[in-house]
């Protein structure tokens, strides 16, 4: 099956977050491909001494152009976004715990850009990078499979979740601006991001909250995808025919359950005492937790609740079918190769610290 | 019912709306932020009338008894002015103003017209911070204070406030007069402010970039700050602020004649510390034995606090709000003196002038110091 691109490699594209986790491998992943105008949008120059570094490698230097700003600036928008036929928008309020701040960080800037490129007036697509925390989950039964269809949260400030709530927000004026201006876009909803870079255990296997690590993964199948398969997807989302007006979730094949990601952990990386919490155990925790939350006004915050425990907690199965049969895309690394080199960063990253 | 509104919707309105709805008589009439999606998330969020898209409609439209200004502090004069004239009390989240003449200036406007003035100086009505105030009156010191000891540190992290900060070289608080510093320093000097009697007490500052910041590029942001207050009546003080040292503390120390008492904000403790000693190898054991019993005690309170579910993050801006709405319903003094208002914001701009008149010939290549007096 043939699966054309809608601009050419001479056409500029936009890579916003362009020295982060993801948005550096969008960088390279352009590179590869052989596009010839690549700009990269990072907030500090200090952020981007790795894209730096990049454009010094033989043959990237002139297709590169690196622009430090800040997509709170409209100013800075309008001039990241002239040209772009492509914006890959990665940039967000990441590990944000404050609401106003997650919102500021990746829906005012997304108006901005939003706005910028609508009246730039050449733009092909906006590529919107979300997540799969908007999903509410809540409705379906145990081991019933997510996929694009499936709901959004319709309250996401109740998941006690700033990073939700930005993200649900974010795609929101996506949609705006899609039917107010005729903004043409793709959203990509990655599923846990993992590699070389982001070395934490996910929340989804477990918490370390308490002191002790509890295990509340269990057999879950936990909807990993190695970041330089995720950045495959994002790119194949901007710049494939049929991704118009899409939404695909990104999630790579064979994913491992909670249980054996954290035996692997452990036994590549540390050891450390864990707690299994059964499903239903966990499930009264947050039930109680949200319950003590709204009695007594935020004494404790409302960070544990049933909206989260369905998201993350939950038995759920994943799909990455609409992303492979639409662009094309199929995940360039393995998950367990995937997941040796992650481990082996992991013990990298503890053995420098 | 008293009626509330706030402009300015970043991170700090989510605490004043979070604690104005713990408070009866009270409702959220209208919230305004001149980016009108920042307003509207927040209306979302809490329950809240209306996200205006000008401050003359939230005036005219909502008519609010109350403002609260959380703003950055460069809007800070201008919105309280505007608010004042219009009738309303005014609630100015901290650095109460950029400019200690601005603060005299709305404090003269609100006298005037006979409106109330408050500033956001919310730990100093924290539990431990009450019942520190309700021992110093009862005269546990044995007089006036002779010397105190302010800590307020501020961790700096990539994440954040911080990164945001230090990755931005346009950030608001770059270009206030004292940066970093101003955004945070006031509530630190105000726990001084609060036991000085003079209205010029001399101000000594010493501050620098800290050689983590330094090797980070930042050249600008001052995070590490000592000063040296001295009163009219003699007592003397220290303020340090610290990006580095750990614990970065939040603390307060008063010694008096008699005796001392030792707070720290963190863990909401209070330890009142005894000026007599005991004999020979007794002040070897039993002092120790003591200070257990009184964390133990301080454990024992926390934790009743908590289960009578008065324990929460905030709930000295609560008992602020709470106070300042009293004082303008019952006509009773504003829970902080405009006095100490003043004060705190006249040794804030001592520093910041001294720090900044040094800049130009720094007295080492690492450091600024300069020594002042309030006038």
């Amino acid at each position: 099956m043939e699966y054309e691109n809608i601009i050419d490699k001479n056409d500029l594209v936009l890579v916003t977050g362009a020295s982060g986790f993801i948005g550096y491998r969008v960088v390279e992943g352009l590179l590869e491909l052989g596009f010839q105008r690549v700009r990269c949008f990072a907030r500090s120059s200090r952020g981007g001494n790795r894209l730096e570094a990049l454009a010094k490698v033989d043959g990237v230097g002139s297709r590169l152009e690196i622009v430090n700003g800040n997509l709170l600036s409209p100013q800075d928008c309008a001039s990241a976004a002239t040209d772009a036929k492509v914006i890959f928008h990665l940039a967000a309020g990441r590990g944000e715990k404050s609401f106003p701040d997650a919102f500021m960080n990746s829906v005012v800037t997304t108006r901005n850009l939003l706005e910028a490129a609508a009246n730039n007036g050449c733009l092909k697509r906006f590529v919107n990078v979300s997540s799969f925390s908007v999903y509410s989950n809540q409705h379906k039964s145990h081991g019933k499979l997510l996929d694009e269809s499936c709901p959004v949260e319709q309250s996401p400030a109740l998941r006690g979740e700033a990073y939700c709530f930005a993200k649900v927000e974010q795609e929101q004026i996506v949609l705006e601006y899609a039917t107010r201006r005729g903004i043409s876009y793709a959203i990509v909803r990655p599923g846990q991001v993992y590699g070389p870079g982001n070395e934490g255990i996910t929340g989804r296997v477990g918490i370390g909250t308490f002191g002790i690590f509890l295990h509340l993964g269990g057999s879950n199948t936990i909807p990993l995808t190695y970041v330089d398969n995720c950045a495959n997807a994002i790119i194949l989302a901007g710049i494939k025919h049929g991704a118009d007006g899409q939404i695909f979730n990104v999630v790579d094949d064979d994913l491992p359950s909670s249980r054996k990601f954290l035996r692997l952990y452990k036994r590549h990386v540390r050891s450390f005492p864990s707690l299994y919490v059964p499903h239903a155990i966990s499930y009264a925790l947050c039930y109680l937790w949200e319950k003590y939350s709204e009695w007594s006004h935020d004494q404790l915050p409302p960070v544990f609740n049933r909206r989260r425990w369905h998201t993350y907690w939950k038995s759920t199965r994943y799909s990455n079918e609409k992303l492979k049969e639409r662009v094309g895309w199929m995940p360039r690394v393995r998950t367990e190769d995937g997941l040796k080199l992650f481990f082996e960063s992991c013990r990298v990253r503890r053995t420098s610290a | 019912m008293l009626r509330v509104a706030i402009i300015g919707c970043g991170k700090i309105a989510d605490s004043h709306a979070s604690q104005i709805g713990r408070i009866k008589g009270c409702e959220i009439v209208g919230v305004y932020d001149r980016e009108p999606l920042m307003a509207q998330q927040l209306a979302k969020r809490f329950p809240i009338k209306k996200a205006f898209s000008s401050l003359t409609q939230l005036l005219d439209e909502a008519r609010p008894d109350v403002v609260h200004i959380t703003t950055p502090p460069q809007g800070h004069f201008d919105l309280a002015k505007t608010c004042l004239e219009y009738g309303c009390h005014v609630y100015v989240e901290k650095p109460f103003t950029v400019w200690a003449d601005e603060a005299e200036k709305l404090i003269a406007i609100a006298k005037e017209r006979q409106l109330k003035l408050t500033v956001g100086h919310d730990d100093q009505f924290s539990h431990v911070s009450r019942r520190m105030r309700s021992i110093v009156r009862n005269g546990f010191l044995g007089g006036s204070p002779v010397h105190m000891e302010s800590y307020y540190c501020y961790e700096i992290s990539k994440a954040g406030y911080s990164g945001a900060l230090l990755g931005d070289k346009k950030h608001w608080v770059r270009r206030l007069p004292g940066k970093l510093l101003q955004n945070i320093i006031s509530h630190g000097i105000a726990r001084i402010a609060e036991f000085l009697v003079g209205d010029s007490p001399v101000v000594i500052t010493y501050g620098f970039t800290s050689p983590l910041l330094r090797s980070m590029g930042e050249t600008e942001i001052i995070d590490e700050l000592r000063v040296i207050i001295h009163d009219v009546d003699g007592a003397t003080a220290y303020f340090t602020f610290s990006s580095q040292m750990r614990p970065g503390l939040h603390g307060f120390r008063i010694y008096g004649s008699k005796n001392g008492l030792m707070l720290d904000q963190d863990q909401e403790t209070l330890i009142k510390l005894r000026g007599a000693r005991y004999k020979s190898y007794a002040e070897k054991f039993v002092p120790p034995i003591v200070l257990a019993g009184q964390y133990l005690g301080n454990a024992s309170l926390n934790l009743k606090t908590f289960l009578g579910n008065d324990f929460h993050m905030k709930s000295g801006l609560k008992f602020l709000i709470e106070s300042f709405y009293r004082s303008i319903i019952e006509g009773t003094p504003e829970p902080i003196p405009y006095r100490e208002i003043l004060l705190t914001s006249r040794i804030m701009e001592a520093i910041f002038r001294s720090l900044s008149e040094s800049i130009a010939e720094p007295t080492r290549d690492y450091g600024r110091e300069h020594a002042a007096a309030v006038v």
